[in-house]
């Protein structure tokens, strides 16, 4: 441990070393040393006391310009003389203080801030918030274009001919290992079928391999293994976990929560790796697949349920947005962008006015109404009677529309309606606008109505009106002075001096004598309404005037209690479109908006609260040459930032989480995060090497993962050799592969597989795995409702569908080994089993335990596993299962299904 | 009551065929991180709810947090408003404040309150029996939430955070703590009847591991079935189970030996035996007929009494954190009725509430335990103005209220017999110590040991926490 900490020291020290040590200006190597290393002390140890919130002895010690001042006697450091510093004498307890004051700080960190001290003490200007994205560019790996590193030579190892082999060979040279022997065939074979269809090999299967000696054996098997559909329900299922997809919406008030159309997208992604779909054309297509030349399959259009399957937050649209910035910048870049919604990210190069960017392309590019049909429904006489109830439903929709909409209207021209928005309008004259829709809410006006009373009135007093201008007169005088006003204006109209007031309204006047500005709406309410029921509505208060509002504005005329209704009904329509199997297939597509318009920042990510505006345009620090977009969405501009192979991160991303799945752990061991807090990766070159190799192939997926699987990196036994295990105790160096445990969708898959169920159909809508009778599908058709995941999804450790998922957990809880033990699910496949006809035929009690292990663990028993058998048959024999219960092969059966060998993969 | 003897790990291990040799080579990879693939920060993926210490000693060990879903009404229960009589029927002269819905004139609360204890705490009258325990609780009076929505705020109450993903409070903590009993879930969400608005999201796990989400349970099935998915076996005959068990554990055995030092192989085997006694245990925690009788009255009838029971078996067992809701959605939202609906709602919960309180200190528990009750916001000093489709509109009801509501604690480090802030003269807005959600959240972490702003969790880039860039620790609530 402390040879490493030295090691680590030495190289700080190199890379610090002749750097012009000005604590002002300090270089980028600099600036990271001391945000990597330095900084973390101070804030972990110091700033609690010397910080924002305390200064004790004035010190401070979280800014540049405070740290230089020192403490209330002066500075504490003598740049380059560690010795002479009091901050150094301090914490090696030295001097007049011994800090921090309770517990002394490790040696390591004692020597970080001498080294630190002794280079200059570079303490950047303000922290990492404001590095130029140049800045941190130069200096951090992943930003740096993808270099094509020379292959290295191995020393003592015989010399592969796959460079992988050569780049994970030499680091562990570096450490006096190499790797493990190929794993036996059998092995080999049962990681490549999980790795790549996940699923086990049957007996057959592997005999086969084992009898094949030919140099090319393995690559039949993963050939033959790539061009199988399974694979794509295996990879896609991975993908999924990326788009953090689910079935429903999450939590939208009284909505509906369905999302019928999302099994389309899921479909084009097992359809795109099963097609080894350009992993550039395919981020393209996920983005941006509208704005493509239209092939002759218009089922691509699916790919951007990417973008639209995430949680819906109480239909709030900044969150909505937050969540599809998110997806795709961690899910093909690896940058948290998401980090700055409210202020520049913390430690990556991504100001806020780069968020609101992508904003910008978000929010300008909305869901259409009606989603597009990509494909048909064969009409038959089911599909037929579906059409005639889905009609019915709409038009129960569209019926109440109509029949609200008369009845509002009737409403708006009756006096006391008139007389309401008459005053609404007056008594809100000059407030701003949400003091107007708050009112609006509060006085129960309707929006619409509003809004044209408003137009209509704000018209009519330019001119000289003989209705209106009493109204505009008396309702902008002070309350007090209303009556006087009023009496007066009523003497004149009695003695003949005002003659230019409408007749209607004068007589009203004389007779009813208002007394209050209420009293004289509720008359020109009167008026008004006599005046509509006389056909004179039209002259007096216009065309499309405010007691005319169209159609179109209905859902403006609407209240609470309206919407509710409609709701409900459209609730009833959407349900029935979502269970349907009738219901033809859509694709979730955005599109442009057509009236575009540029962002502005939203202070403190607060919507409230707007800031500059800033284009619509993709991110500074992975594309310099980017160009602000004007004449679209810019989400196609976007796209071609990413999928482009300049682009440092995309190609890097992509080649890690590949990697993961087939090695059991990432070369970045933060595979959606490659900002500046995340660990370098184990083999830089490699990981380099890789992706250029991927671009160079054409994006080809399918070639990745046959480059990396004829390694001997990947081909070496899961033998843990003790005398590595300690020098390297994560196997970071993969001196042996790592060992996997089943996650759930390999473990169910498989225990169909072996019992024979599995329902082998590709495509198509998500089956409930959880109702019985229990569906046979593979586990990736699941319907996941992320509002309320089912618990056998949470306790497998299951992609939350809620956010972007960069790897799963890997828990060992109770409430697995329950499911193994106890549910109806497994049994039935214990039953199953016992049920093949192999086993079932079986002559003797060692013939069918035979085949009960070929079955399940496509292997014959040793002998002691055969007395083990047929030890436990024979006391199972003794007890009697009631109906339904298992007979002692089917108990046998179970306990195989649910055994360790079945859940690793070595 | 039918507890097994407690099994240790090494007399598990052996059980499990497996011997010490190989015990200390997988805690000494395991604690070192080796064979452990998804290195996850802080998560110990073989044994993700052993017991854990927090940052610095606690008294208390677990929670039950008594959730009144909807919005109990402050002035009508622990924040008792005099002034408001004087404007009976008139506007108060204070504007109202905005909150959801139109209101009107003050409107005094329709129940008694009555000094009770020592402390001389005013209580209504609908809560006189947690009342009398009133010197063993601290009511804070002035808290406040963001805004008078029920969504956001049930999310802001249980998670931090109003609208997005976060951990609930129950996942931190278990994340933080662990459980102390392995053979329960570590935490548990009841509801009887139905789940609270927004569902699980109350218990949700966020971006932490699922293991960490609350387990929800409708405690209104007496079907221990129906309460923990596989809890029991049908499919084998009587007594084969335990024969299927130790055939899987020789045949693990066997392929363990040959793959030696693999913690995940080793946690697995021993799953499957601490499965096994759990389906004992669960069925015996849930089942409330193996109480005694009298304590089984003393909590009373009804859904409410029975879940506060099962609470107290959960954490009589060891279970970190029992969250129980009211009854489904928002219970508590009295709009309308007033009067008639909160005397109900506290009719059926405040014996039990007396009883629990009263029984974990029989048991020994109570200074161990914290008990939270409160809903996710208060409710207007003033009536509510009907509106079409939002209300009955019989105008005795009250709106929603996050300008200042009431919350208790009571149980370990809990001052007992405090009052902690204060709204205005009518009840509307707390005005003195306010005690924001994020506070409170600070303040029930630090009981449990935890410094809310060095207890964190990095996902996608950040070192996430429950009070997210808030939260102070309320002195005045500590003991």
């Amino acid at each position: 441990m402390r040879q490493l900490l030295s090691t680590a020291i030495l190289c700080c020290l190199f890379a610090t070393n002749g750097v012009a040590a000005d604590p002002a200006k300090p270089t980028a190597e600099a600036v990271e040393f001391f945000e990597k290393k330095v900084r973390p002390v101070l804030v972990e140890h110091c700033t609690s006391c010397h910080g924002e919130k305390k200064q004790q002895s004035g010190l401070r010690l979280d800014n540049a310009t405070d740290f230089l001042k020192g403490n209330d006697d002066g500075p504490v450091v003598i740049a380059g003389d560690p010795a002479k510093s009091k901050l150094i004498q301090s914490v090696r307890r030295e001097g007049d203080y011994a800090m921090p004051p309770n517990k002394p700080l490790s040696a390591g960190a004692v020597a970080v801030l001498t080294e630190w001290v002794k280079i200059g003490a570079p303490f950047p200007a303000t922290n990492t918030t404001n590095i130029t994205p140049e800045a941190a560019s130069r200096s951090h790996w992943a930003f740096q274009p993808v270099r094509e590193p020379a292959i290295p030579v191995t020393k003592n190892s015989p010399d592969f001919a796959n460079p992988i082999d050569r780049f994970v060979v030499a680091k562990l040279e570096g450490q006096g290992s190499t790797l493990a022997p190929i794993a036996e065939k059998r092995t080999l074979i049962r990681r490549a079928y999980f790795d790549l269809i996940g699923m086990p090999p049957t007996f057959d299967d592997i005999t086969a391999f084992e009898q094949d000696s030919s140099p090319s054996a393995f690559e039949k098997v993963i050939d033959k293994l790539l061009t199988s559909p399974q694979y794509g329900e295996r990879w896609g299922r991975y993908w999924l976990d990326i788009a953090r997809y689910a079935d429903t919406k999450g939590y939208v008030f009284q909505e509906n929560r369905d999302y019928p159309f999302a099994y389309t997208y899921r479909d084009y992604v097992i359809r795109a790796f099963n097609d080894d779909k350009p992993y550039d054309r395919f981020i393209l297509e996920q983005l941006a697949a509208d704005k493509l030349p239209p092939g002759d399959d218009n089922r691509t259009l699916a790919a951007m349920g990417f973008l639209t399957v995430g949680r819906r937050f109480s239909n709030n649209i900044h969150d909505i947005i937050d969540d599809r910035i998110d997806v795709t910048t961690r899910g093909f870049m690896g940058l948290t962008v998401q980090c700055a919604r409210c202020h520049d990210h913390k430690f990556d190069p991504i100001p806020i006015a780069d968020y609101y960017s992508l904003y910008g392309i978000f929010s300008n590019s909305p869901e259409p109404k009606e989603l597009p049909l990509i494909g048909k429904v064969a009409r038959t006489k089911d599909s037929i009677a579906y059409e005639a109830e889905l009609a019915k439903r709409q038009q129960a929709v569209t019926d109440f529309r109509t029949k609200r909409h008369a009845e509002i209207l009737v409403e708006l021209r009756g006096k006391e309606s008139i007389a309401k928005y008459l005053l609404g309008v007056a008594q809100l004259a000059g407030k701003d606008r949400q003091a107007v829709q708050a009112a609006v809410r509060d006085q129960v006006l309707r929006p619409a109505a509003f809004a044209r009373w408003q137009t209509y009135l704000t018209e009519t007093a330019k001119k000289p009106s003989s209705v209106f201008d009493t109204w505009f007169a008396l309702s902008k005088l002070p309350e007090k002075e209303f009556l006087t006003a009023i009496d007066k204006l009523i003497v004149e109209l009695e003695d003949g001096t005002e003659t230019s007031i409408d007749r209607y309204i004068m007589a009203a006047l004389i007779e009813s004598n208002p007394k209050s500005l209420k009293d004289l709406a509720a008359l020109y309410g009167n008026v008004l309404a006599n005046a509509c029921e006389r056909k004179g509505l039209r002259n007096i208060l216009g065309v499309d005037g405010p007691l005319d509002v169209p159609f179109t504005e209905v859902d403006r005329l609407f209240d609470r209690a309206d919407r509710d209704k409609q709701t409900a009904l459209q609730k009833k329509l959407d349900a029935f479109t979502a269970s349907s199997p009738f219901t033809p297939p859509r694709a979730m597509v955005v599109n442009d908006a057509p009236n575009l318009s540029d962002p502005v920042v939203f202070l403190r990510g607060n919507p409230n609260n707007p800031g500059p505006q800033t284009p619509r345009q993709f991110l500074q620090i992975t594309t310099p040459t980017r160009k602000p977009v004007t004449n679209s969405s810019g989400r196609l501009e976007m796209a071609n930032a990413i999928a482009s192979p300049d682009n440092p991160l995309t190609a890097r991303v992509m080649v890690n989480r590949v990697w993961m799945y087939h090695f059991g752990k990432p070369l970045v061991v933060t595979p959606s995060d490659f900002g500046l807090r995340s660990e370098p990766p184990s083999h830089p070159e490699l990981l380099d090497w890789l992706a250029k190799r991927f671009v160079e192939d054409g994006w080809s997926v399918k070639k990745l993962h046959k480059r990396m699987m004829l390694s001997a990196a990947y081909r070496q036994s899961s033998q843990l050799r003790p005398e590595f295990a300690q020098a390297d105790p994560e196997n970071r160096l993969l001196s042996h592969i790592n060992r996997r445990r089943l996650d759930f969708e390999a473990l169910r898959d498989s225990m169909l597989q072996v019992s024979g169920k599995l329902d082998r159909t590709l495509y198509g809508r998500s089956v409930d795995l959880f109702a019985k009778p229990y569906s046979s599908r593979r586990t990736v058709y699941a319907s996941i409702d992320r509002q309320n995941l089912p618990a056998t999804f949470r306790s497998f450790d299951f992609a939350s569908p809620d956010q972007h998922t960069p790897q799963r957990f890997q828990t060992t809880v109770p409430q697995q080994s329950l499911f193994m033990m106890n549910s109806p699910f497994v049994a039935e496949q214990a039953k199953a089993v016992v049920a093949r006809p192999e086993v079932l035929w079986s002559m003797t009690t060692a013939e069918r335990i035979k085949r009960i292990y070929h079955a399940i663990l496509s292997r014959d028993p040793t002998p002691d596993e055969g007395k083990l058998a047929v030890e436990f048959l024979t006391l199972a024999q003794e007890t009697k299962p009631s109906a339904g219960q298992l007979n002692p092969a089917e108990l046998f059966a179970q306990v195989l299904l649910i055994s360790n060998e079945f859940a690793f993969v070595d | 009551m039918n507890k097994l003897p407690p099994v240790s790990r090494r007399e598990m291990l052996t059980r499990c065929g497996v011997g010490m040799g190989l015990l200390g080579l997988t805690q000494l990879l395991g604690n070192s991180g080796l064979l452990n693939p998804v290195a996850q920060a802080g998560v110990d993926s073989a044994n993700p709810l052993s017991p854990k210490k927090p940052h610095f000693d606690a008294k208390v060990k677990r929670v039950i947090h008594i959730f009144a879903n909807g919005g109990p009404s402050q002035v009508d229960t622990f924040d008792p408003k005099p002034a408001l009589l004087k404007y009976v029927g008139k506007t108060l002269p204070t504007a109202n404040l905005k909150t959801e819905r139109r209101t009107g004139a003050a409107y005094p609360s329709p129940f008694k309150f009555a000094k009770y204890g020592q402390s001389g705490i005013e209580v209504s009258e609908i809560f006189q029996k947690t009342a009398q325990h009133i010197d063993d609780i601290c009511v804070i009076r002035s808290m406040y939430a963001d805004v008078p929505n029920h969504e956001p705020s049930f999310l802001l109450m249980n998670t931090g955070e109003s609208r997005l993903v976060r951990p609930s409070l129950g996942s931190w903590l278990t994340y933080g703590l662990g459980t102390e009993n392995q053979n329960l879930p570590g935490y548990v969400a009841m509801c009887p009847g139905g789940m609270p608005l927004m569902e699980s999201q109350n218990w949700q796990a966020g971006f932490l591991p699922g293991v960490f989400q609350g387990t929800y349970v409708d405690p209104r099935n007496t079907d221990i079935e129906k309460l923990i998915e596989n809890i029991h076996n049908k499919s084998a005959p009587d007594g084969i189970q335990r024969k299927q068990l130790d055939l899987l554990a020789k045949l693990n055995q066997a392929h363990s030996e040959t793959r030696p030092g693999d913690a995940l192989l080793e946690a697995r085997i021993q799953s499957f035996e601490l499965a096994y006694r759990m389906q004992t245990e669960a069925t015996d925690a849930f089942d409330v007929n193996r109480e005694p009788k009298a304590v089984r009255e003393s909590y009373g009838p009804g859904d409410q009494a029975r879940s506060l029971l099962i609470a107290r078996r959960l954490v009589e067992r060891g279970v970190r954190f029992v969250q129980v809701s009211h009854a489904p959605v928002q219970p508590w939202d009295s709009h309308d009725d007033i009067e008639v609906n909160h005397r109900r709602l506290a009719g059926q919960v405040d014996q039990g509430i007396s009883a629990l309180i009263t029984d974990l200190k029989r048991l020994g528990l109570f200074e161990s335990t914290l008990i939270i009750w409160g809903g996710e916001f208060g409710r207007t000093p003033v009536v509510e103005m009907p509106t079409p489709g939002s209300n009955a509109g019989k105008i005795n009801g009250r709106d929603h209220n996050h300008w200042g509501f009431t919350v208790w604690l009571a149980g370990g480090g809990v001052k007992g017999g405090t009052v902690v802030g204060a709204t205005d003269e009518f009840g509307f807005k707390a005005v003195e110590n306010r005690v924001h959600v994020h506070d409170l959240h600070a303040t029930i972490l630090h009981l449990l040991g935890f410094d809310h702003e060095k207890f964190t969790y990095r996902y996608a880039g950040r070192d996430f926490r429950l009070t997210d860039v808030h939260g102070r620790v309320v002195k005045e609530v500590l003991a």
